[in-house]
């Protein structure tokens, strides 16, 4: 009896031994890993991929793998692993997401990537002056517009491609009494769309400085220059400017709602739009022959800065503090931020790179809209964030359900919107 | 046995309206047979209406799941004017849907068939024995019923790393059977205290062990809260979404949930594609449903009380 | 038999039943254990270090760095005095817990009865009526929120189709109505599943009370109020139960319709959880853990005391 159970314990522990015996290794192969949220993007996956081979290729023996997830789902999974001490080795980012640097789950990124390659000014907020991470999108706020129909309604565009606001609220009040629908926009699934006329007046009205201190609540939204902002952007909510289904209208939706369904005369939306309008038609792009064009937001009354304009910073990656492999997941960053892969970007997803590419000029079927584009930055001062971005908490919250939907979706008074932005950002830190 | 249980207990057949198609039949005498009456009319009117408003929205699905989201968009209620089958094509290997397919149904079967097994036998020790803590017990397990999973879900992350199980489905199905637990003790508990202990001590006077009796008399007389916690837990288990998007993270694990976040972007939704998965992930289990449920109201209606 | 005898309360069980206890004491430590082993298991390893986790979360703040604080009861305090969004989350939760519990049962109740009155096609409408219980809350909220819209929605269509343009408004959108919204939308999700569960307790009724009933000259409204329903009441009774909970908890439909707006007009308990523990920039779960053990609390006192209420006079049963 005794040998029996000596003997089958012997054996166990021998089964045990060799199944956890590693298996020979003839080159160390190492796999990292990469979340990334543009799936439904197959230009970008494209871009990203090839990168990955790219590294593949330098590196023998490695293997990157990419997981696909949707944005919100992979932030969910991200904060639930990070914590545990797991997740990939490197993974997508928003520049806001300042949480995870303070707590400490991603490296510093200035000693790992070759930042000449990179956009000065992409470079980031610094937190404890160092960066943390690489920035691959950058985009402005621009205010598209339908040339065809601002011809049709008897408007010409002044030379510096900005109207005032008188002009700007005549505009609306016209186009709506020709049927159309002035301003295309929707915040059914995004809380920053309805935001950006406001904010960009706001930003005109306050300047730079004064926009920031407005963001993070150090000057009240009853303040005498906001209340005038606000009162005429109120205005315009009751000339008809926005859809009547503004408040659930899906940002998919709010594109093709501006091209011909039913078509509409301006879209405020970040540069980016443009890696979703140049797809073919049949995958939701522009309609071949739209007149695009690009205006810049109205100037206001007594501003403090007219040639003020928002830039973000989109996607970029960070690299988990918990890897093993800090240097190949820095070399499949910096793969991705050489000047050819920031020309590759530029041509296959149509937006703007935050790497360096040189003054080569834009070629092929669009550059004419890249050459506007480029008209509408000269002279421009940039301020860095969009507010449902550079906000905190509360205050965040209440930029996404008041500033962004009820308060151009006509649901509040600009006095009451003012209040309720106060409560949850001025009031917080007085 | 189950036979003469019932006989046992009622003392005589239990006479109760009878098979689902003989159940209708005391009622139509009552209400005046299958010829139309006008009486009858406000009835059919509202049994038309809801059968639009219910199937409505499935039928539309599946005509947008095969025209293409340019096609949707252009025109939302229309009929399809080419039937794409090749959607379903590309979402089943292009989009991955086939791998997700088969991980949905080994997550969830395995998940329900440990669920009823568990939770009937800590039922029935919870509605027919004493013992101390038995109220502690009910406690704990209402408690980990109305803490909401999404912060649960953190704590449940380091345990399946610490068990090793992380991004495995087998984690998953743990996960899953921990979280509807609560909620298959609460339905089964509250039956299976109803079934009349004489039962029990007759079985018991009769010789019959304590497994015997679970498995002859607690099963099958209580049966229609097992088929209900099924298929609850069926139908919860299926789309279940959050547990899955963060516990598996290589793409050959995941289940078909997830397989609309190839769809759901940041800019866009495809929602000619969401139409197709949707239909991949409903047709089985509602073929399913459709053969079963005679089946399953006969199960339901087997083991009653009255 | 009187069925009164069987009622399930241990405590007069064992009373009348005394016998069976000590032959269950005699048997009991190892079968007991075999049977609740496993579940117990299964709490302890996956549920337990949850919930004792969260409870020691919400007495403590992540500052920078990782680091916990203990703030003791700080975090409820604010909870409970501080925190107008948490309130007015309860209140949406409340609200569209009771309403949608009720429309879900009595709708239910009223579909089970529509296919026991033998009408046409019952075995198909069986199935098509229990559809969008199988259809995943990211389709429905889809679905839906397309239904609500004000431009190209069937049910604004509906309205203008009959000249009732004054009626139409963007239902989403409007903080009034998006509550509303959201709960048609969970109900006709659940409709069907306590259908089913009605029509097996309706199969299962005795047919000499119904005969007798001569529903047809007695108005069917009224033999349904007085006779059906008290017959189904521990149905009803948990039904209602189960409900309660499942709505108490509503999350996914939500996020996907409304996430929590216009103007927090949607905002429930868990979406409030969610964006304080995921969607803020802060990675310390002591806040958002407060708000669930106080949830917690508010929902057992409700569970306990619907049991005291319900259960005490009838026994349950499907």
């Amino acid at each position: 009896m005794k040998s029996h159970i000596l003997s089958s314990a012997f054996a166990t522990v021998f089964l045990v031994a060799v199944g956890l015996l590693p298996g020979s290794p003839a080159h160390a192969d190492v796999t990292i890993s990469v979340w990334s949220h543009e799936a439904d993007q197959p230009a970008k996956v494209a871009f990203r991929e090839l990168a990955a081979r790219s590294v593949e290729r330098a590196h023998p023996g490695t293997h990157v793998k990419i997981t696909w997830y949707e944005l919100s789902a992979m932030n969910a999974a991200l904060r639930t692993a990070l914590p545990a001490g797991q997740g990939p080795d490197v993974f997508y980012l928003e520049p806001d997401q300042t949480d995870y640097i303070t707590s400490g789950y991603i490296l510093p990124l200035d000693n790992l990537i070759n930042w000449n390659e990179i956009q000065s000014w992409a470079r980031g907020p610094r937190v404890e002056g160092k960066t943390w991470m690489m920035p691959q999108e950058a985009y402005t706020v621009e205010l598209y517009y339908n040339k065809a129909v601002l011809q049709k309604l008897g408007f010409t565009l002044p030379s510096n491609a900005q109207f005032t606001q008188n002009q700007f609220l005549a505009l609306v009040r016209k186009c709506r009494a020709a049927g159309i629908t002035p301003i295309a926009e929707g915040v059914g699934d995004r809380p920053f769309p309805g935001a950006y006329l406001v904010g960009e007046s706001l930003l005109h009205k306050l300047g730079l400085g004064d926009y920031g201190r407005l963001l993070h609540g150090q000057i009240s939204f009853h303040d005498s220059r906001v209340m005038a902002v606000m009162n005429w952007v109120k205005q315009l909510v009751d000339a008809g400017a926005y859809p009547k289904n503004f408040m659930t209208l899906k940002l998919g939706e709010s594109h093709s709602y501006f091209y011909q369904k039913p078509g509409a005369l301006m879209f405020p939306v970040g540069s980016w739009f443009i890696g979703r309008a140049f797809a073919p038609a049949s995958q939701g792009g522009m309609p071949a022959g739209f007149p695009l064009g690009i205006m810049q937001y109205p100037a206001i009354d007594k501003a403090a800065c007219n040639e003020c304009k928002t830039i973000g910073i989109g996607a970029s990656f960070a690299i988990n503090a918990a890897t093993k492999h800090r240097d190949l997941a820095a070399a499949f960053l910096n793969t991705m931020s050489t000047p050819e892969m920031g020309q590759r970007w530029i041509n296959t997803v149509y937006e703007q790179s935050a790497v360096r590419t040189g003054d080569v000029p834009f070629t092929g079927p669009y550059a004419s809209y890249f050459a506007e584009l480029q008209e509408r930055q000269k002279g421009e001062k940039y301020f860095l964030g969009l507010p449902v971005v550079d906000t905190e908490d509360q205050c965040r919250d209440a930029w996404a359900q008041v500033m962004n939907a009820a308060f151009p979706g006509g649901l509040v008074t600009a006095d009451r919107a003012a209040t309720l932005m106060d409560e949850a950002c001025y009031r917080r830190s007085h | 046995m189950s036979f003469e249980i019932r006989k046992y207990a009622f003392g005589r057949m239990p006479r109760y309206v009878g098979s689902p198609d003989g159940g209708g039949v005391h009622l139509l005498a009552a209400v005046g047979g299958p010829r139309f009456r006008a009486r009858r009319l406000p009835l059919m009117i509202f049994v038309l209406l809801y059968t639009i408003l219910a199937g409505g929205p499935l039928v539309w699905v599946a005509m947008m799941s095969i025209r293409t989201t340019p096609e949707i968009l252009d025109n939302p209620y229309a009929l399809p004017s080419i039937i794409h089958w090749e959607k379903f094509a590309s979402a089943w290997i292009d989009s991955n849907y086939g791998t997700y397919f088969w991980n949905s149904i080994m997550a969830v079967a395995g998940a329900v068939c440990l669920l009823t097994m568990i939770g009937a036998m800590a039922a029935h020790c919870l509605a027919r024995y004493r013992f101390r803590g038995a109220g502690l017990v009910r406690f704990a397990i209402l408690s980990g019923m109305v803490l909401p999973p999404q912060l649960l879900i953190l704590s449940l992350f380091q345990i399946l790393i610490g068990y090793g199980l992380y991004n495995s489905l087998t984690g998953l199905i743990l996960v899953y059977v921990s979280s509807q637990l609560g909620m298959t003790l609460y339905i089964l508990e509250g039956f299976f205290a109803q079934i009349p202990q004489d039962l029990f001590d007759a079985a018991r006077m009769d010789g019959y062990g304590d497994m015997d009796i679970f498995l002859r008399i607690t099963i099958p007389v209580g049966l229609p809260a097992i088929i209900t916690t099924m298929m609850l837990n069926l139908v919860i288990l299926w789309n279940e979404f959050l547990f899955a998007v963060v516990l598996l993270t290589d793409d050959d694990k995941r289940t078909l949930p997830l397989g609309t976040m190839h769809f759901i972007g940041g800019h866009q939704l495809d929602i000619g594609m969401v139409a197709t998965g949707l239909m991949i992930a409903i047709v089985p289990v509602l073929l399913l449903y459709a053969f079963f449920s005679e089946t399953m109201i006969r199960g339901m209606t087997a083991g009653a009380l009255r | 038999m009187d069925p009164d005898e069987n009622r399930a309360q241990p405590s007069i069980r064992d009373s009348y039943l005394g016998r069976s206890r000590s032959e269950a004491h005699q048997t009991a430590p190892g079968v007991i254990a075999s049977l609740i082993g496993p579940a117990a298991f299964i709490y302890v390893a996956f549920t337990l270090y949850p919930v004792l986790r969260t409870v020691w979360n919400s007495l403590h703040t992540v500052r920078a760095g990782g680091l916990t604080d203990w703030v003791g009861i700080g975090n409820y305090s604010e909870v409970l005095t501080h925190d107008p969004f948490f309130w007015n989350a309860v209140g949406n939760t409340v609200i569209f817990t009771v309403v949608s519990t009720v429309l879900d049962v009595a709708g239910g109740l009223l579909l089970a009865l529509c296919l026991f009155a033998k009408i046409p096609f019952a075995r198909l409408l069986r199935v098509v009526w229990f559809t969008p219980v199988l259809i995943s809350y990211v389709v429905v909220g889809i679905i839906w929120a397309w239904v609500f819209d004000y431009d190209w929605g069937p049910l604004n269509m509906v309205l203008r189709g009959f000249g009732l343009d004054a009626l139409t408004r963007s239902w989403l959108g409007d903080p009034r109505w998006a509550l509303w919204a959201v709960m048609a939308a969970h109900v006709w999700k659940w409709l069907g599943f306590n259908m089913i569960i009605f029509l097996a307790a309706l199969y299962a009724l005795p047919g000499e009370v119904l005969g007798a009933a001569e529903l047809d000259y007695c108005g069917w409204f009224a033999k349904t109020i007085y006779v059906i329903v008290p017959m189904l009441r521990p149905t009803i009774a948990n039904l209602l139960a189960l409900s309660f909970i499942g709505k108490m908890m509503v999350f996914d439909l939500i996020w996907i319709m409304t996430r929590g707006g216009p103007l927090w007009s949607t905002e429930t308990v868990s979406t409030y959880v969610y964006k304080r523990a995921f969607d803020w920039n802060s990675f310390s779960l002591g806040y958002p853990s407060a708000i669930a053990v106080v949830w917690c609390v508010i929902i057992l006192a409700f569970v306990v005391a619907m049991n005291l209420l319900l259960r005490r006079s009838k026994p349950l049963e499907f």
